[in-house]
């Protein structure tokens, strides 16, 4: 095989924890979906599963409405401690 | 009856008694649409993500309910006249699966709210090393 897998084998961690339900407020949850700038990461970059991919999806949304999450971080609208949520 | 949750932000200028009755309120408007009341739970005063009119701070309720249908147009409604609460969301846990959670996560709110009143300072302390987890 020439061409090699240059990552290592992705898993859903949800599937790990046997999650069932994701709640919009338990943003620990929430964190192992989220890029630095609080954007949904795509789920061929961590592995997730559809089921929990599309069930974390809406508890961000949820949690973007509430305003527990930011939608954007950018230069005019920094968070004063960008990581104090996801840590 | 259906299986609701609300959760709303009332403003930081309001006094603490202030922000008592709010809740209150909240929970009046609950009672008289023939809806139950399971839990509440107090997340307390929390930097918001973004502004909302011009406010960086808020204080979250979720309120937990079982409600007839008609009964949350109403209970929006009066929220959205209340200049007091800056957002709310309502979430409705219908199939077998979200309310079988539903229940699991009443349960751990009621349970952690009757040991909050005596010792509010040390789950106060707790619930900021679970968010900062």
């Amino acid at each position: 095989m020439a061409e090699r897998r240059k990552f290592k084998k992705r898993y859903c961690r949800y599937c790990e924890q046997k999650v069932e339900f994701i709640d919009y407020k338990d943003l620990g949850m929430l964190k192992y979906s989220l890029s630095e700038r609080y954007k949904i990461m795509p789920r061929r970059l961590t592995g997730n599963c559809k089921k929990h991919q599309e069930m974390v999806t809406g508890a961000i949304k949820k949690a973007r409405q509430t305003a527990l999450i930011p939608y954007i971080v950018d230069r005019k609208r920094v968070v004063e401690n960008p990581f104090e949520l996801i840590k | 009856m259906n299986h609701y949750e609300t959760l709303f932000i009332i403003k930081p200028t309001l006094t603490e008694e202030e922000i008592k009755s709010q809740v209150e309120r909240v929970k009046s408007i609950i009672a008289n649409q023939n809806g139950e009341l399971l839990a509440t739970q107090d997340m307390g005063m929390r930097k918001l993500a973004y502004e909302i009119d011009k406010q960086n701070r808020g204080y979250y309720t979720v309120v937990y309910y079982t409600a007839p249908a008609d009964a949350i147009s109403e209970l929006e409604r009066q929220l959205r006249y209340n200049e007091e609460i800056l957002r709310f969301m309502t979430v409705k846990y219908s199939n077998k699966k979200e309310i079988a959670q539903y229940k699991k996560m009443v349960d751990a709110v009621s349970k952690s709210s009757s040991s909050e009143d005596t010792t509010k300072k040390a789950s106060e302390a707790t619930e900021a090393s679970e968010s900062a987890e």
